[in-house]
């Protein structure tokens, strides 16, 4: 998984100042939204809460992964808010959440959404990336870490 | 004078060395009651020690008083939650398996050792039951958490099948006492009464004796020894009207730990001490009984019947046993392999001793040997199988410390204490700002030996040691947020359970469009809930899983019998397309 194939430096925001939960999907929706004409802001949010319904994409230690699907898209698009204080997004831990990755794949999709969001939940599974993203203040340097970022050589324990 | 101070000086030197030997027993892996055995054997009289001990009487006093303690303690162990998997498989193991175990391997002994076929069953008789210390000790170790339905079978089939097969041998004994060669009515009527008063004064025993210790007020010390005495009283009582004061100790056991008790923490604690002890005690003195020189002899007898025991007899019992419940087959080979026998056959095999059957010493012998070999393949390679057989579960998140509130409150809180990994879930976070449950409060951080105020302490460190007030309800939860995660990569959580987790009552059919999989017609039209109770035969547990193309689904939390959270596992169907790899 290449993430600069999902994510451009339009689709992201730090520091977002939103404060609850159905707050953070809606500015993903937007962020997911923009640049693509034929996507809408409105069916993508329904698409993500739809699958938070079933159980938060909150992946503990501050981290989530809203993610849905979506039948005009014609590739899988990714777009991440830092918040600039958690909020509650009923994960795993119970602790709110601050880095949110929201991924929309399309519906011909299958294998490929798995692996994506496989690949996402290991990258920010480490929580030494995820404490580098906290400590970030703009856009661009959020985009270069999210780009730079390594698995680790030796499989996290 | 000086006789009996050489008795505790030799007593007590044994029993030290003992639990010295258990140290390094675990640096071994070796089963720790095989290594009581081992130093029993040793000082005894074939051993360097040369101590004759072949007082049978005592022995089977002895024997008989840490057995009970025994299952007085794994009752108090027992959790009423897990009757929900366990209970009625393991009643049927307990009675008609060890029935059957009891006839396959006495065929076998009465036709290897040529002997009647009455004999034959009593060999049969005296080694039908699992070995509540061995299991028990099993199922608690540290670092072994085992599926709840294996482990729930395991443990209350070893808790409640000792007085099946004493019913077995004290009516096969009395059979051979009297000359007779067949079986009659006095058998079952032998039955009823040993069962039936077991069972009820065990459950009144136990209603009385909760209600003694909520009631009386005592030094806080006397709190266990009102349960011990009260246990072995009763034990006593049954016994003597003839029932079976194993049952009803056990089961004294079940209800008093079910019950909230005084002190309930504090009894349970001492009652592991005394358990460990008594299991000490009666493997050693077992081992001294023993007369390893005279088992050689006999030794290929012995170990044929041994093998048919565990290759054959268990194996057929838990089959026919378990096969109503429908378990799943690796478990059902676990619990075929895990027929641990221990001290109950040896100290069966005393009855015929005190009863002065003729062929008396070829059964201690033959149980001993089957005893030992039990120990020594089944009990060294449980643990091994249990990890290949992928039966283990991540261990429920226990506290390092745990202090139990009696503020009359009306309901229960606890104090618990938690070192933090730098792994944790909350290492990292500001302690003034911690979500926590309901009823759940941070009380203080001890970082560095100094005590700190949650307030000020700032960011969680590792090593941290932070304390928690919470109600009972809430410590669960709060266990699972401040307990450290497995050390095994792959009972890790995220390993384990999969990185997301679902509502028990989502749709299935909306969670595979989620992820655009396909579903088979059957699973249609069901809950997330009720698709694995119903693949689990209305019987789930915590671990169990099942694939679903693309996914697996992975039962994480049952409360009250109904699966509420179930982690997916979304597992790619082909291995990724070339370029798409994680590394670029």
């Amino acid at each position: 998984m290449d993430i600069t194939d999902l994510i451009t430096l339009e689709r992201i925001v730090c520091d977002s100042e939103v404060a609850s939960k159905k707050r953070v999907i809606e500015v993903l929706s937007e962020l997911l939204a923009t640049g693509q004409p034929d996507l809408m802001a409105r069916p993508i949010f329904d698409s993500l809460i739809g699958r938070e319904r079933l159980g938060s994409t909150g992946l503990g230690h501050g981290v989530a992964l809203p993610h849905g699907r979506f039948p005009q898209s014609q590739h899988a698009i990714g777009a991440f808010v830092k918040l600039a204080k958690g909020v509650d997004f009923d994960a795993i831990d119970r602790q709110p959440v601050d880095l949110v990755f929201g991924l929309l794949v399309p519906d011909h999709y299958t294998d490929e959404h798995l692996r994506i969001l496989a690949g996402l939940a290991e990258m920010f599974s480490d929580r030494s990336f995820c404490q580098r993203l906290r400590e970030t203040d703009s856009n661009q340097a959020l985009f270069e870490r999210l780009r730079d970022w390594q698995p680790a050589k030796t499989p996290l324990p | 004078m000086e006789i009996i101070n050489q008795f505790v000086l030799i007593g007590a030197a044994l029993l030290l060395l003992a639990i010295l030997a258990s140290a390094v027993s675990y640096r071994v892996g070796m089963p720790l009651l095989l290594a009581f055995l081992l130093v029993g054997m040793l000082a005894g009289e074939d051993g360097p020690g040369g101590i004759v001990f072949d007082d049978v009487p005592l022995a089977y006093l002895v024997g008989s008083v840490a057995l009970a303690i025994i299952l007085l303690d794994g009752g108090l162990n027992t959790r009423a939650d897990s009757f929900r998997a366990g209970l009625r498989p393991a009643f049927t193991l307990a009675t008609v398996g060890v029935l059957i175990t009891c006839l396959i391997t006495g065929l076998f002994a009465a036709w290897i050792l040529d002997l009647t076929l009455l004999e034959g069953l009593l060999i049969g008789a005296i080694v039908g039951s699992t070995d509540a210390a061995a299991v028990f000790a099993l199922l608690r170790s540290k670092g072994l958490a085992l599926k709840q339905r294996v482990s729930a079978t395991l443990e209350i089939e070893s808790g409640s099948n000792d007085p099946m097969a004493i019913f077995l041998t004290i009516a096969l004994v009395e059979l051979l006492a009297r000359g007779q060669q067949t079986p009659d009515w006095d058998l079952l009527w032998l039955f009823l009464l040993q069962m039936g008063l077991g069972a009820a004064i065990g459950l009144l025993g136990g209603r009385l004796l909760a209600w003694l210790l909520n009631r009386l007020t005592l030094e806080s010390g006397m709190y266990p020894m009102l349960t011990l005495m009260g246990g072995l009283t009763l034990y006593g009582v049954t016994a003597v009207l003839g029932g079976s004061g194993f049952l009803a100790i056990y089961l004294i056991g079940i209800v008093l730990g079910n019950r909230s008790i005084r002190d309930g923490r504090t009894i349970q604690r001492v009652h592991h001490g005394l358990a460990w002890l008594s299991q000490i005690g009666m493997f050693l003195m077992l081992g001294l009984l023993a007369a390893p020189a005279a088992l050689i002899s006999g030794a290929p007898a012995s170990l044929a019947i041994a093998a048919v025991l565990m290759l054959v007899a268990r194996p057929a019992a838990v089959a026919l046993c378990l096969w109503p419940f429908r378990f799943p087959w690796r478990e059902q080979a676990f619990i075929a392999w895990v027929g641990l026998r221990g001290a109950v056959p040896i100290i069966l095999a005393l009855f015929p001793m005190i009863a002065g059957l003729s062929n008396a010493r070829v059964f201690l012998d033959v149980a001993f040997f089957v005893v030992l070999i039990s120990l020594l393949v089944q009990g060294w390679t449980l643990a091994p199988l249990a990890r290949w057989l992928k039966l283990e579960v991540p261990p429920p998140p226990a506290p390092d410390e745990q202090l139990d509130l009696e503020a009359p409150t009306g309901r229960h809180h606890a104090l618990v204490g938690y070192r933090l990994t730098a792994e944790g879930h909350v290492t990292g976070l500001a302690a003034r700002d911690l979500y926590l449950p309901d009823g759940a409060r941070l009380v203080t951080v001890f970082r560095r030996g100094e005590p700190l105020d949650t307030a000020t302490a700032g960011l969680l460190q590792a090593d941290d040691l932070v304390y928690v007030l919470a109600e009972e309800a809430a410590l669960p939860t709060v266990g699972e947020l401040f307990a450290a995660s497995a050390e095994d990569a792959r009972l890790a959580e995220r390993a384990f359970f999969g990185d997301f987790m679902l509502h028990g009552d989502a749709w299935l059919h909306e969670v595979a469009a989620a992820y655009g999989l396909p579903l088979p017609p059957e699973a249609t039209g069901q809950t997330l809930a009720g698709f694995l109770t119903q693949t689990f035969h209305g019987r789930p547990v915590v671990g169990d899983r099942a694939r679903l193309n693309g996914m697996e689904l992975v039962v994480r939390e049952i409360v009250d019998g109904r699966i509420t959270r179930v982690g997916i596992k979304l597992t790619p169907l082909l291995p990724p397309a070339a370029g798409s790899g994680k590394n670029p």
